[in-house]
């Protein structure tokens, strides 16, 4: 069984965000990076059906980007993934999700996986649309919002989470494309002998020009933070006379407060 | 009158035979049994502990004869200590009497046993046993009859005290009925010379001589084949301290206090990292097992143990020797406890206190690196995030590593990437740098190096976190990578002194980084400021201060550096109140062990303990050194609801407070 993760890297939520000179992304000078968190429930999915099925099928690791990606598939290999594969992008944040799926359909559909999975949306530009897109594009179905997964003689069972908390059960065979979402598992740490072999373990390299490209369909014009509509009063001072300037604030600024 | 004794009077010389087979046997016995736990400890890996040979038997000879250690606990200690060297004395008597009885005399015809030599010897020895026999009466109360919680008493202690006393007793009964034949009322004045023996004797003059010389024949075999029963016994029992202990000393670590070997990553051999069975351990932590007598002072010295958690250093040794020597084949982490071994602070009291001189941090750590190491597990999942963020933003907090150098904004402190030119480099560490609370000490630390005209930079956004914590936790890989970046980054700019405002960057730089290849000097600002100060580079404007001190444990027990910061203090204006658990006896804020990481879920909060003991002291203002100590009892005063009575400062707060400028003359 031949099973494919998609990861991307992504920056740190907790990092400072400014537009970057074009005016179109984030700068990304001085950005704590790390695997996206969506994609680690994949990664982790993966690595529990293979231990399922003892150890026999082969897990890989995609990622595109400039060199920094290498860390994420690393991460994924020291997880327990047995190869990588970096298509080298370094312009891959100006790609628009049909783009970008493109690029891992054509990739996957020489290799002819059973199952591949990705996170539900990326913490960055959260789209949501590459893992629907690439599905379609190598014309198997898609299931996501992944939150429950089991198989059995070649029947998966799987559980989308729905509103209200309601679950949706869908069951089918590979060749299957899962979207993860989070409350799916919990990603394991890598343990240091696994660290160490991952370290032999084999990562190829693409580069994306020798990949058929296609026009995105959607353009970034502008990325800029919100304009400041106000600040926040902080009050201080006598714990009545708070109570009562309180009181003028929501009278005044509050239709909702009936006093 | 001869100032002597015949020796084997009444038993006569033939006795040679036998006891000397007897002797043999029982040496053959105790040797056996040695045998069988040498085979043990071989279990472990390999360790050298036999360099620098001559400095072991030193201090193994130093630490034996003086039972310094042993005095640690004055009250038990002192009749431990006492009864040593009593045992010890009438051990050396007995040699001296053999030498001459059995070699000296009848071969080369020379007594020194004669005299006032053997008036001295007479006399020492009555008062050796009758100082045992006192001090045992002592210890025999203590552990029978006042029974101080927790001491374990079993079958064992019961036939070791019985025998001690039975030893003791019968040779004074010896003495007693060889002096009612020999000496009493025969030569009073060499009598007056064992005035035990002396006392003993009389309860035997209503005895005829024929009676008195089988009684003294009866008793004088009796006391023979106790002694050799307790030879034999040795290494069956708990006297097995008596070889162990000494050796112990002779083993000791040489190593600076918390070096931990640095696992090498590159070494493809290695397939288990860390201790899941004892195998896994060294031979000197099996060893280790064997030298301890389970006297509890490290269970009761621990901030674990007595804030309800399930951890007793005592008992983490003695199931390791259990798992050792018995035939459990548990391994060693569901023998000890997850939460037992995730409890401990590395605080170090245990082995401070350890009269045996065992290891026990080292141990633990070596479990912890199983744990995360081969398991991936951790304590709780605030560790593993913890974890992640070290990985991604270079501190635990998980705040952008870009914001590490905001807190210098607006101070006359530069970046080492703009100027590194610099007397001294400033490792802030990661709660200085992005610890509202902690912020305060790093700008009073700048202000205090301003003042005394000290260039300083910082690393600023470059700077990682030490390391520390997540090595403690077991996370050798962790820490080696941050280390290195850091070690790369340092040495790069030829930095050639860095200070620290915490003790963990401080031991880690200062001590764990050489095994990584870093060889800067680096001190805490405790001692460099006490640096500056005598140097007359800074000078301060006392200001009255109460006060009660907190010696941290990473600089206290770890670097022995408690005067120091008193004097400091006391240069400042303050006027110090001990705390009761202070110096090397200090209790630990809890936050150690990289537990600042994890949460307490078990038993009562050890920084509340100590802000108790620090709010017992009267004093309205605890002083600190140490960025997790300062964190934690600022959390304690709070939950505790101290807010008003109690106020806690760092040490750097103080001084900069006090800094007399230059231009005031």
């Amino acid at each position: 069984m031949k099973i494919l993760v998609c990861v991307k890297q992504v920056p740190d939520m907790d990092s400072r965000f400014r537009p970057n000179a074009a005016g179109v992304w984030f700068d990304e000078a001085d950005l704590d990076w790390r695997i996206n968190e969506y994609d680690e429930y994949a990664v982790e999915q993966a690595l529990q059906l293979k231990e399922q099925l003892w150890e026999a099928p082969e897990v890989t690791i995609l990622s595109i980007g400039p060199d920094r990606v290498l860390e994420v598939i690393r991460k994924a290999l020291a997880m327990g993934c047995d190869r990588g594969v970096h298509i080298l992008d370094p312009e891959i944040s100006m790609k628009d999700p049909w783009q970008v799926a493109g690029i891992i359909a054509t990739y996957a559909g020489e290799e002819g996986f059973d199952l591949v999975f990705t996170g539900m949306q990326s913490q960055d530009r959260g789209s949501a649309q590459v893992g629907v897109l690439a599905a379609e594009m190598l014309g198997i179905p898609c299931v996501t919002t992944l939150v429950g997964f089991s198989f059995d003689d070649g029947v998966i069972t799987a559980r989308r989470e729905l509103e209200g908390g309601t679950r949706g059960v869908v069951r089918l065979s590979p060749p299957v494309f899962f979207t993860c979402q989070s409350g799916l598992n919990f990603p394991r740490y890598p343990t240091l002998p696994n660290i160490l072999k991952s370290k032999k373990k084999e990562i190829r390299t693409i580069q994306v020009e020798d990949l058929p490209a296609s026009a995105p369909l959607s353009v970034t014009t502008g990325f800029y933070p919100p304009a400041k509509k106000g600040s926040g009063i902080v009050l201080e001072g006598e714990l009545n006379g708070l109570a009562d300037r309180l009181m003028e604030i929501l009278r005044g600024k509050c239709a909702a407060v009936r006093l | 009158m001869v100032a002597a004794r015949e020796i084997y009077w009444n038993v006569g010389h033939e006795v040679i035979v036998p006891i000397y087979l007897f002797g043999l046997f029982a040496m053959a016995v105790s040797a056996w049994g040695f045998y069988r736990r040498i085979r043990v400890y071989r279990l472990g890996r390999p360790l050298d502990r036999f360099d620098r040979i001559s400095l072991r038997i030193t201090l193994m000879l130093k630490n034996m004869l003086t039972q310094c250690k042993v005095l640690r606990e004055p009250g038990p200690g002192a009749l431990h200590a006492l009864f040593f060297w009593g045992f010890g004395l009438l051990f050396i008597g007995s040699l001296l009497i053999m030498v001459q009885a059995d070699f000296l005399d009848p071969l080369f015809h020379l007594r020194f046993l004669t005299g006032g030599f053997y008036k001295l010897f007479s006399l020492l020895l009555d008062i050796a046993g009758g100082v045992a026999i006192v001090v045992l009466s002592g210890l025999l109360a203590r552990r029978f009859i006042i029974k101080p919680v927790g001491l374990q008493t079993d079958r064992e202690d019961y036939l070791i005290h019985t025998l001690l006393f039975s030893i003791l007793i019968t040779g004074f009964l010896v003495e007693g009925t060889r002096m009612a034949s020999t000496e009493i009322g025969i030569n009073p004045g060499l009598a007056s010379f064992s005035p035990i023996g002396l006392g003993m004797g009389r309860l035997f003059l209503a005895l005829s001589s024929i009676r008195l010389a089988l009684v003294h024949r009866i008793l004088w075999w009796l006391h023979f084949f106790l002694a050799m029963g307790f030879i034999a016994l040795i290494p069956f029992t708990k006297l097995r301290h008596i070889f162990t202990i000494p050796a112990n000393y002779l083993f000791t670590d040489l190593g600076p206090k918390g070096a931990i070997a640095a696992i090498d990553l590159e070494d493809e051999s290695i397939t288990q990292f860390g201790a899941a069975r004892v195998a896994d351990l060294s031979w000197k932590d099996i060893f280790d097992t064997d030298a301890c007598t389970s006297c509890m002072r490290c269970q009761d010295q621990c901030p674990a143990w007595n804030t309800d958690k399930p951890l007793s250093p005592m008992k983490v040794i003695q199931q390791i020797g259990e798992s050792a020597f018995g035939e459990s084949g548990t391994g060693l982490v569901g023998l000890v406890g997850v939460d037992a071994i995730w409890s401990c602070t590395t605080c170090r009291a245990c082995q401070d206190i350890c009269p045996a001189d065992i290891e026990h941090v080292n141990k633990i750590l070596e479990m912890r690196r199983n744990l995360v190491l081969m398991e991936g597990a951790f304590p709780d999942n605030a560790v593993r995030t913890a974890f992640e963020n070290l990985e991604v933003n270079a501190n635990p907090f998980g705040l952008a590593h870009a914001g590490r150098g905001d807190w210098a904004e607006g101070l006359k402190i530069s970046i080492m990437a703009i100027d590194a030119d610099v007397e001294v480099l400033y490792f802030a560490g990661c709660y200085a740098s992005f610890d509202r609370r902690n912020r305060e000490v790093a700008r009073s630390f700048v202000r205090i190096c301003n003042a005394a005209g000290v260039k300083v930079s910082i690393l600023g956004k470059e700077e990682k976190c030490c390391g520390e914590p997540p090595r403690k936790l077991g996370n050798e890989y962790l820490y080696q990578m941050t280390a290195s970046q850091n070690i790369e980054l340092i040495k790069g700019y030829g930095v050639q002194r860095i200070v620290t405002t915490c003790p963990h960057c401080y031991n880690t730089l200062g001590r764990d980084y050489r095994d990584l290849g870093l060889d800067v000097p680096v001190e805490h600002y405790t001692t460099f400021i006490a640096g500056l100060l005598s140097g007359g580079r800074l000078t301060l404007e006392p200001a009255r201060f109460d006060f009660t001190y907190h010696d941290s444990c990473y600089l206290g027990r770890y670097m022995d550096i408690i005067a120091a910061p008193r004097q400091v203090m006391e240069q400042a204006g303050g006027r110090l109140t001990e705390m009761k658990k202070s110096g090397y006896g200090s209790f630990c804020c809890g936050a150690g062990g990289g537990r600042i990481l994890a949460e307490e879920k078990l038993g009562s909060r050890i920084n509340a303990a100590r802000v108790e003991m620090a709010k017992e002291t009267g004093a309205p203002l605890l002083v600190s050194n140490c960025p997790f100590c300062l964190t934690m009892f600022e959390d304690g005063i709070k939950t505790g609801g101290y807010e008003e009575e109690l106020k806690v400062k760092d040490l750097a707060e103080i001084v900069a407070e006090r800094i007399r400028m230059k231009s005031e003359g």
